[in-house]
């Protein structure tokens, strides 16, 4: 366990060093959510509420579905495609770690420094300067722990597709399309009432609410029944379980397939 | 030295040889292509979602917005294709591999952009053309001979907006070295291109116009055609404000170039 | 005629002072301490057309930032440097014409392209006469089999390949100076002495002057008649290779491991072989890597068997290697004075 502390506390010190990186970063979510308020603006135009939703709620559900998108982001995939490529992941197989734990704690890093650096201006911002009104109740109690959830599941699905990477060179198709699906399926851009009732069916057996829509709700609706929240973790839980053995055997079967390149 | 016919022939040869070389990756070649459609139907879904619930948003219908929506995909992809190796700056400035290109007697933002071609931006470019043809048939558009004409100016001028601000983005690698937020940041700017301009208010709109000028990549240039009675002299703006972006960021990129040193002693 | 002239040339960097653990990162974010570094410090000389000249000195010296300069990639911050007449930065374009430019490790060829279709590429960049063309290929055809390689990929190529492709991108607008950086790196004997006869061909031929970086002495001594050594941004020496040879040729290192190391045990070693030898027997011990102690053996006053079997009857020796002197130690060495 140490050893992969190491790796977080590594992964850290070098989001450090990138001092700029993180006003660019802030910036592009001020900036999303400027976009967000007059854009939830004009579609609630006067109505007070649409599918259930204040415009209060919406544009807190939107602001923070970006924020949480920033949260979320680790490059997994990428990283992974780099280490198949070239070749530095044989040096993990030789090595008495785990290449998932490895790549979650290494990746876990930049979302740490994150949490400070971002979500606390775009908290600021929605409080002081949009005057968002936030109800309060235990929704927020049950929020990081969601919020962890979903970051396990993001990070499994970011896992299997770099593990495609075991299998071909075209990391890029595969890891856009995992990207739209989700930001499309989870509610991360649209709160996911707004969707025909037929299609709510069928998303709520796929793990992609659990990673935005899930964890937004109990901010955007805290309010509700203590065993609403549960419920809602627990489906997390199950899904991160789900997408972890996904893990483990789509690892087992992409070691065996291993080409490294070198010689 | 090269003369500007010069340089579209030697880039033309070298693209036909890069395209030759790359077509051998067939299963890459159709996978890019599968995600780059689906990425160019992510926001429009979202739209056909949205417009279930309300009538209209700032008085535009959905199919006006699916012919914004189109021209800002044929818009963005000469960037795509042409501007994709901007994407790479962060990874050939720090590795010092940059450095080949000030050996050459060539420009070398030629030079850089060059190297690569993105064959998978083209699938973006047929959809954006095929949504543009359908919404302007829906929308009952009428083709006089000076809008036909106008169109590929538009889109010209609109496309260099799109490139300025990217290449301005991606020479911060020159000077920062985690980059790579900038260029991200310049990216999610362009999402909010095919948003109707009319959602914000006075000191926002003239943001979104003069400072971060997104909407000069789709919403301002695409008026002329949607509703000619009522466009601001803004519209007709459009090519002016793409040339100053493109001269702006040449200033840039060669400021950035020159304070390069590389990595190493 | 002079081709490069060099007058007192500077390069000042300036370089954030970083500290260290995450408090001292977390400083740093909002740090103005900036501390300047004498990249290269007041250097000067001169270089003629056809010259082979070697430019060496260990990592960290100012080699690249020169060279980079002489490309026209940095501003020098002071002093004068003129190559061919003009100033390499105000006028890269064209003096790119003139120049050619082999990386070592990095292609300057297109990855994915055939070899040929990089060259034919060059051929208008650069606008090179048909005939000429023609018959650099045919050249480098004849000295190395060049065509045999041009209708694979870049990508495709070894590393041996792909630098007799890179360097013959750089002769084939026949420049008047091209810059060599460690052309040999991580290539076998075989391959090395081709791209050393190659080099020498071009030069016989064409009159090219060539400027030459490495760490690998063996170039140097098969290609430079003059060498200039360069340490912390400074000119240690330039002349004659002759003088330099004496040291490297004359120069073994015997790297041991020995059983029970301690400082008494060095002490007693140094004491031993100038008991042994004799004070001015010119051999030096230094322990630079882990476990291991080097004894550098001046083979013109002792012989390198005499101290080998001295070490190996008188200490308790693990592992043992013979290897050349290293660029680090040939520096070193003029720095204390060895070339005066």
């Amino acid at each position: 366990m140490r050893a992969y502390l190491a790796y977080l506390r590594g992964a850290v010190l070098v989001g450090m060093v990138y001092r700029l990186g993180f006003i660019f970063i802030v910036l592009g979510n001020v900036l999303y959510m400027i976009i967000a308020y007059f854009l939830w603006r004009s579609i609630y135009g006067g109505s007070a509420s649409i599918h259930g939703l204040t415009f209060d709620q919406a544009l807190l559900y939107v602001a923070l579905g970006s924020t949480v998108f920033i949260l979320l982001k680790t490059y997994a995939d990428w990283g992974m495609a780099q280490e198949i490529r070239d070749g530095t992941v044989a040096v993990f197989l030789t090595k008495p770690i785990d290449y998932q734990f490895y790549t979650f704690f290494t990746n876990l890093g930049f979302p740490l420094t994150s949490l400070i650096t971002v979500v606390a201006p775009t908290v600021i911002l929605l409080v002081f300067v949009f005057r968002i009104h936030f109800a309060f109740g235990a929704g927020y109690f049950f929020f990081p722990v969601s919020l962890l959830l979903a970051f396990i599941i993001s990070f499994h699905l970011d896992y299997l597709v770099g593990l495609s990477g075991f299998y071909t060179e075209s990391i890029w198709g595969i890891s856009i399309t995992k990207e739209i699906i989700v930001s499309v399926l989870s509610g991360m851009l649209l709160p996911l009432q707004f969707f025909p009732a037929a299609i709510q069916q069928v998303l709520a057996w796929l793990p992609f609410q659990a990673m935005y829509f899930t964890p937004l709700m109990m901010v955007t609706k805290p309010d509700q029944g203590v065993g609403v929240y549960l419920a809602m973790l627990g489906v997390q839980i199950a899904w991160a379980c789900v997408t972890f053995l996904l893990c483990r055997l789509v690892y087992g079967q992409a070691i065996k397939v291993l080409r490294v390149a070198g010689g | 030295m090269l003369s500007l016919g010069e340089y579209l022939r030697l880039y033309f040869y070298i693209e036909a040889q890069y395209i030759k070389a790359q077509m051998q990756y067939r299963a890459d070649f159709f996978i890019s292509s599968i995600g780059m459609f689906f990425s160019s139907l992510a926001t429009l879904s979202i739209f056909v979602v949205l417009f279930n619930s309300i009538p209209n948003l700032a008085g535009w219908s959905l199919m006006e917005m699916v012919f914004i929506y189109a021209f800002y995909m044929v818009a963005i992809s000469p960037m795509q294709i042409l501007f994709d190796n901007i994407w790479w700056i962060r990874f050939h400035v720090q590795s010092g591999s940059f450095l080949k290109y000030y050996f050459r007697p060539m420009n070398m933002l030629f030079y850089y952009m060059s190297e690569r071609f993105d064959i998978k931006g083209l699938t973006q470019l047929a959809v954006g053309i095929i949504l543009l043809v359908y919404s302007s048939i829906q929308l009952k558009i009428e083709w006089s001979a000076a809008k036909l004409l106008l169109m590929p100016v538009a889109v010209f001028s609109a496309s260099l907006v799109l490139i300025a601000i990217a290449v301005m983005a991606g020479s911060s690698a020159f000077w920062l070295v985690n980059s790579y937020p900038v260029l991200a940041l310049s990216w999610r700017l362009r999402e909010f291109a095919p948003y109707p301009l009319t959602i914000f208010d006075g000191i926002f709109r003239f943001v979104f116009t003069f400072i971060l000028p997104i909407g000069f990549i789709a919403f301002y240039p695409a008026q002329f055609f949607l509703r000619p009675a009522d466009i601001s002299p803004l519209v007709y703006l459009t090519p002016v404000i793409g040339i100053l972006l493109f001269a702006l960021m040449y200033r840039v990129w060669t400021l950035g170039v020159n304070s390069y040193s590389g990595t190493g002693s | 005629m002079t081709l490069i002239h060099l007058q007192e040339l500077s390069k000042h960097f300036k370089i954030l002072n970083r500290h260290e653990g995450l408090k001292g990162a977390f400083r740093d974010l909002f740090s103005t301490d900036f501390r300047t570094v004498r990249a290269v410090d007041g250097i000067s000389f001169d270089i003629e057309s056809g010259e082979i000249v070697g430019y060496i000195g260990p990592n960290g010296a100012g080699k690249s930032t020169t060279i980079k300069m002489m490309t026209g990639i940095l501003k020098p911050t002071g002093g004068t440097l003129l190559v061919n007449g003009h100033s390499p930065y105000e006028n890269r374009i064209h003096q790119a014409m003139i120049m050619g430019v082999v990386f070592g490790q990095r292609t300057q060829l297109w990855w994915d392209l055939p070899v040929i279709e990089s060259f034919k590429i060059l051929r208008e960049v650069y606008k090179i006469e048909k005939k000429m063309f023609d018959a650099h290929l045919a050249m480098f055809d004849d000295l190395v089999g060049l065509k045999a390689l041009f209708s694979q990929q870049v990508r495709t190529l070894s590393l041996g390949q792909r630098m007799l492709c890179d360097i013959t991108a750089s002769f084939l607008h026949n420049p008047q100076v091209v810059f060599l950086d460690e052309p040999t790196i991580g290539l076998d004997v075989s391959i090395k002495a081709k791209i050393r006869s190659v080099i020498l061909e071009l030069n016989r031929t064409r009159n090219t002057t060539i400027i030459l970086t490495t760490h690998d002495l063996g170039d140097v001594q098969a290609l430079c008649r003059r060498i200039i050594i360069i340490d912390k941004g400074k000119i240690l020496y330039d002349g004659e290779i002759g003088k330099v040879t004496k040291l490297f040729g004359a120069y073994r290192t015997l790297k041991l491991q020995i059983n029970d190391y301690s400082d008494a045990t060095l002490a007693a070693l140094r004491e031993g072989l100038n008991g042994q030898f004799g004070v001015g027997c010119g051999t030096t011990i230094a322990q630079t890597e882990e476990f291991w102690t080097d004894v550098t053996v001046d083979q013109a006053r002792t012989r390198l068997s005499d101290v080998l079997g001295y070490v190996m009857s008188n200490l308790s020796v693990a592992d043992v290697r013979i290897v050349e002197i290293s660029m680090e130690d040939v520096v070193r060495r003029v720095y204390d004075g060895a070339l005066q």
